[in-house]
């Protein structure tokens, strides 16, 4: 189990990550990056996940990142039309310096989910985290289209053609992960 | 003739309407023991007129509820793409069981309180309990079960206990996007009613201004709104927004909550008595725990704990004398370290190695540690703008965009040690900066 400072300096590379790729890094950005890690890429981040605000959603997580801001590992930036950002704080080198063994051991898992997410908008995300979440906690074989079903039914703003494409680059993104990782 | 409608003064809503059935669950024994849970723990010792309790709060969270929920289904305010994502927004009788629903849990929300309110509740509870898990067993009860089976239509108690407690206590629960929209009218972190009644009352109460702000406009300009107007790669999930008018209120309702945050909920003397009320506890509480069985909390409030502090205070032989004295005495633990920047910027550690050094210089019952932030401040929300646009706040909002967040980590050292502990400290605080705690 990773606590305190050690899944800071996890939450901070993952930003760094995305931010590098291009990615924007609003909250939302975030809970879906450190859910693909913590459940798909097993990095023992320990947050509780709920399905909430644009799919699985971490209470914890957001209370993590106000106190990363509070110790000034972050900061966060406005751009319209883009809403906010977090971008590393005057405090970020500091944690850096501190955690240079965490950060190397789980550089090549952050490096992989930025990359698969950080180009990804507001909507796309809240689709594929949802079928992730759907897809790991539906009975094991639910057919694609069932669970693209499932999805539309708890997040009825969307449509069951995205529900279903979103559910696709799932099954692809689990078995590359599989193979690059096992 | 009997009377269908109350009517409760109140120095905050100046009337509090309430129905028979809504006076059913006033009259109860879970709720009139709010009477007897003050609301800011022991802030009184700090600023002697927060002595208010639990039990009018609760009236006033189920009075803003109410209008905020009048407001948001007001067909006029119903936006066009919210009424396609949720049809109960159309549908009467369904409004009619949502509105009973909402008022009722917002009444009962606080029902699992412990005495003296949040002061501690993780060390005095046992593993995986909360106050909200006591609510949930308060709502449950037999009491209050007899009185949502009497009320027509009945109201099921799982749709109280999702709205008062909401998702973040309820994790095994999923929530509909209505649901979830009906809890944030509650617990809420940008607009719930919870916060924004604690607002105004603690600062009322305590004497200080800044938790006032203008609610009323606040309330009139809030809707249920798609999150983006779906350009850009935009969710068009449903949540609370307003128009643009009410910006400004929400503003104010921000800052006043990181002001009341920073000047009174982390008072750094206020914190000391929880950490003196805490050690207390955990003596003189059977186990160090408070019960779990409601039958056994209904009879625990603040009045039966005060009556064994200052008996404790007086009797050396009592358990949790010295606790009991420094707060009745006043001798309380003094503030010797504060986080601050700098120290943060050399070592992001440096509240835990101070504390760590401190109590193997001053023996570890002599020195105390609390820390927190007031959680989540990225408020984003929609903003339905005067030309029907849907901008995020954050990205038309300065004051968003720069709100600080409020967060202390304190250190406390026995009040004799306190002058010793500054000038060792003063010497060596350099030196402690540079200690790292183990990574692996």
């Amino acid at each position: 189990m990773m606590v305190g400072s050690k899944r800071r300096a996890v939450i901070l590379s993952l930003i760094e990550s995305m931010r590098d790729k291009g990615g924007w890094c609003g909250e939302t950005h975030i809970q879906k990056g450190t859910y693909f890690l913590q459940e798909l890429m097993k990095v023992p981040t320990e947050f509780d996940f709920i399905l909430y605000k644009h799919g699985p959603f971490s209470f914890e997580l957001r209370d993590e990142l106000s106190n990363m801001r509070a110790d000034m590992i972050l900061e966060i930036q406005g751009h319209f039309p883009l809403g906010p950002s977090h971008i590393p704080g005057k405090g970020a080198d500091s944690l850096k310096q501190y955690y240079p063994k965490t950060i190397r051991k789980y550089k090549e898992k952050v490096e992989f989910i930025s990359e698969k997410l950080s180009g990804f908008g507001v909507a796309q995300l809240e689709r594929v985290a949802t079928s992730l979440y759907v897809t790991l906690n539906e009975k094991e074989g639910q057919s694609l289209t069932k669970r693209a079903e499932k999805i539309v039914a708890l997040k009825p703003h969307i449509k069951i053609d995205q529900a279903i494409e979103a559910t696709e680059t799932i099954d692809t993104l689990i078995k590359e992960v599989e193979q690059t990782f096992s | 003739m009997a009377k269908n409608f109350h009517e409760i003064r109140d120095p905050i809503h100046v009337f509090i309407k309430l129905d028979t059935d809504e006076r059913k669950i006033l009259d109860s024994q879970p709720f009139q023991r709010l009477r007897h849970i003050h609301q800011l723990a022991m802030s009184y010792l700090v600023y002697p007129g927060a002595t208010h309790k639990r039990f009018e709060h609760s009236l006033g969270v189920m009075e803003l509820a109410g209008r905020i929920f009048d407001v948001i289904t007001h067909k006029e305010n119903v936006h066009g793409k919210i009424r396609e994502l949720l049809p109960e927004i159309s549908v009467d009788h369904r409004l009619h069981y949502w509105r009973r629903a909402l008022r009722m849990a917002a009444l009962c929300h606080d029902l699992g309180h412990l005495p003296f309110s949040h002061a501690a509740e993780k060390e005095l509870l046992p593993e995986d309990w909360s106050h909200e898990k006591l609510t949930v067993a308060f709502i449950n009860s037999p009491e209050m079960r007899e009185i949502w089976n009497t009320i027509t239509p009945p109201l099921r108690p799982e749709d109280i206990i999702k709205l008062a407690v909401g998702p973040k206590k309820l994790k095994d629960v999923t929530f509909s996007d209505w649901e979830a929209i009906m809890a944030e009218i509650i617990v809420g972190d940008s607009f719930g009613v919870d916060r924004i009644d604690y607002l105004l009352r603690d600062s009322y109460h305590a004497g200080v201004t800044y938790g006032k702000f203008d609610h009323f406009r606040l309330i009139d300009t809030l809707r249920i709104l798609p999150r983006t107007s779906g350009e850009n790669g935009g969710s068009q999930e449903p949540m609370l927004g307003v128009e643009e008018g009410g910006l400004h209120s929400a503003e104010a309702l921000l800052l006043a909550r990181y002001f009341m945050y920073s000047q009174v909920y982390f008072h750094p003397i206020r914190r000391s008595y929880d950490i003196h009320l805490k050690d207390f506890l955990l003596e003189w509480l059977p186990g160090g725990k408070f019960p779990t069985d409601i039958k056994e909390l209904i009879l625990i409030t603040d009045n039966e704990v005060l009556v064994e502090l200052l008996g404790a205070a007086r009797d050396t032989t009592k358990r949790g004398h010295d606790a009991a004295r420094r707060i009745v005495k006043r001798e309380h633990y003094k503030k010797v370290y504060q986080k601050n920047p700098d120290d943060i910027r050399k070592n992001p550690e440096s509240g835990e190695v101070i504390f760590e050094a401190l109590k193997e210089k001053y023996g570890e019952n002599n020195v105390r540690r609390d820390f927190r932030t007031s959680g989540n401040s990225t408020f984003e929300f929609p903003i339905l703008c005067n030309d029907g646009r849907i901008a995020a706040s954050f990205d038309i909002s300065q004051v968003l965009q720069n709100l600080p967040e409020a967060s202390f980590d304190y250190i406390f050292i026995r009040p004799d040690l306190r002058e010793q502990a500054y000038e060792w400290l003063r010497d060596n605080r350099d030196t402690l900066l540079t200690r790292r705690i183990e990574e692996e």
